[in-house]
């Protein structure tokens, strides 16, 4: 009996699981049953396979296997799905998720540390969920002398102004949040708020650290939005449309990153410094200024620009993927059917593990090759921030505004010749439609 | 559906330019003109025309917004505002531009600004024309602005220019 506590008594143990039971009792009565009955006499339901899907119905294509698979398969193609769950903010979260603990444990490695080894026994990986946790329970500490309607808005736009540039990164054909025609300019519309919230955040912490953070960080990314911009104007020229889906779509011949391989480069450096990843983390120097602009967050305020921030190099690892390496192309490796034979036979079961008419193997494929190409992309921006110190303010400037912008337009002249001397573009020798 | 957007829109833009100019904190009404400007963006988005709401964006608040900001938070005075209306100057105001209101209203509903209607016919929205037509039919404006443009950075270089601090600022690496 060590684990237990000396006054434990069987009866209050009871007695507290059926006053549990009381009171969740009580809220279903009283609270779920009315709002689900009110959900379902006034919220209009879909229609699946040309029926109203009533619970009923719902029901019984839960329990019978050849009628969930249609059901799933009209959820997954809603926009609610693609916005919240799919190549929308669930995924890109998860993927952000990854990237923290992948990144805390390969840095570890990389300097000869452990990283991250109690929480969960194996590796540590449970130390995510302690980590996220821990920031939902502490308490939001607000200086001051802050200007709290900002210092409280700020981490929440820095995560939905992510969100927005993430709802733009197409993941396969066809599999996009916001299909928009002018989906770069969009990327970098969105991309130029980040600044703007850096900024206020830091103004409204009232306090100097944050505040030379955000000047920083305002420096950094207006050096460096120019040269972000310039080189993915090249690309633009080759596959002469804007829409992100168009340009992953008219590389299905050659990856871009083999006809503009400094303006990748630049794309990339860029990027990190977007990130403001090491070595461009001025904003965040913490050896000199605190924490930059992060000095006075607490709790979930931080946790959310740590989510906001992942997201964010997601996004851009995303558009890095889209712009330069194809996008989505990729040898086929995906079987035409999960399980061989399984469309003609007449066993339900055996169709619903082989997810018959959900799976589609060229959209899986797709999906594949671009997390595949993605994480390699992601992986290169860590592995980076492992063997790079800091580097100066004044170099950074100075890179971002006379070396990166000069060399965008070697690559942008190239790109040019060849159009012009018909090797590829329309009507060239290799055509890229 | 598109109407309820507009009026939504309408209402975030002509509040917050309002606010911008009304707020007593400097920094309130950048951001103010900032939340009015993305409101001129959307009116765009709605007008079908995505390329320019995504330059309105990112300009005006990517770009000028975060100027007028920096600019609002290096000069931060708390009374740069004095207060001088009084309750009459307030009422002629507000009957000064109730006024013009009426008659600019009664100069448009006579005109034929309300006999347009929409064009079934109107082209799609295309980037690849705008391209075109900038480089062919509209290439002498593009240059004339960007020389515009142009001279007015240099010029900005040449006034910022400091000659007595360049000697200490040796190559930077």
């Amino acid at each position: 009996m060590g684990s237990l506590t000396p006054d434990f008594r069987f009866g209050n143990f009871v007695g507290s699981i059926v006053w549990l039971v009381f009171v969740v009792l009580a809220l279903v009565t009283l609270l779920i049953l009315p709002i689900i009955f009110f959900v379902l006499f006034y919220v209009p339901l879909p229609e699946v396979d040309g029926e109203v899907l009533t619970p009923y119905l719902f029901f019984s294509m839960m329990v019978d296997p050849s009628r969930t698979l249609p059901v799933v398969q009209f959820f997954i193609h809603t926009d609610l799905f693609r916005a919240a769950i799919f190549p929308g903010f669930g995924f890109a979260a998860l993927i952000a998720a990854a990237t923290i603990f992948i990144e805390r444990k390969l840095l570890a490695k990389m300097q000869l540390r452990v990283g991250p080894l109690y929480a969960g026994k194996v590796e540590g990986i449970f130390q995510l969920l302690a980590d996220g946790l821990k920031l939902l329970t502490k308490e939001i500490i607000v200086p001051s002398g802050s200007d709290k309607p900002i210092f409280w808005l700020a981490p929440i736009m820095f995560v939905s102004t992510a969100a927005a540039v993430v709802a733009l990164i197409p993941v396969a054909d066809g599999w996009v949040v916001a299909d928009v025609s002018v989906g770069l300019i969009a990327a970098f519309a969105i991309l130029g708020f980040f600044p703007l919230i850096a900024l206020l955040f830091s103004w409204s912490s009232n306090s100097k650290y944050p505040f030379i953070g955000g000047l920083r960080a305002l420096h950094q990314m207006i050096a460096f939005e120019i040269p972000f911009f310039l080189s993915a104007l090249p690309v633009v020229i080759l596959s002469s449309s804007l829409n992100l889906t168009e340009i992953a779509r008219s590389q299905n011949l050659f990856m871009n990153i083999f006809i503009l391989p400094i303006n990748a480069f630049v794309f990339f450096i860029s990027s990190l410094a977007e990130l403001e990843r090491i070595p461009f983390d001025l904003p965040e120097a913490e050896s000199e200024i605190v924490a930059g602009w992060l000095t006075e967050t607490t709790g979930m305020l931080y946790g959310l620009i740590q989510l906001g921030s992942y997201l964010k190099l997601y996004a851009l690892a995303g558009l890095f993927v889209v712009l330069f390496l194809g996008g989505w192309s990729g040898p086929q490796i995906f079987p035409p059917e999960l399980i061989p034979g399984a469309h003609d036979s007449n066993l339900p079961l055996l169709q619903m593990l082989a997810l018959d008419g959900l799976y589609n193997p060229v959209t899986v494929n797709s999906i594949f090759w671009f997390m595949i190409k993605t994480i390699i992309v992601i992986l290169l921006m860590l592995i980076i921030r492992g063997i790079n110190p800091r580097i100066r303010i004044d170099i950074l400037l100075h890179t971002g505004w006379y070396k990166l912008i000069v060399l965008t337009f070697i690559n942008l002249f190239i790109v040019l010749m060849l159009i012009y001397g018909g090797v590829i573009g329309p009507g060239g020798l290799i055509s890229i439609r | 559906m598109v109407d309820s957007v507009f009026i939504g829109l309408s209402i975030i833009t002509v509040g917050s330019a309002i606010l911008s100019l009304e707020s007593r904190e400097l920094l309130y009404g950048g951001i103010a003109l900032a939340i009015s400007m993305l409101g001129i963006a959307g009116y765009f988005i709605i007008l079908d025309a995505p390329f320019v709401a995504m330059f309105q964006i990112a300009v005006y608040v990517g770009a000028v917004a975060v100027l007028i900001i920096f600019t609002v938070m290096l000069v931060r005075a708390p009374n740069t505002v004095t207060k001088k209306e009084t309750r009459k100057r307030k009422i002629a105001g507000i009957l000064l531009g109730l006024g013009f209101l009426v008659m600019a209203g009664s100069i448009l509903g006579n005109s034929t600004v309300t006999q347009l209607k929409f064009n079934e016919n109107a082209p799609v929205f295309d980037v690849q024309a705008i391209g075109k037509g900038l480089l062919t039919y509209y290439s002498p404006v593009l240059i004339v602005l960007a020389l515009t443009l142009a001279s007015a950075v240099i010029g900005a270089l040449a006034l910022a220019r400091r000659e007595d601090i360049e000697e200490r600022n040796e190559p930077t690496n």
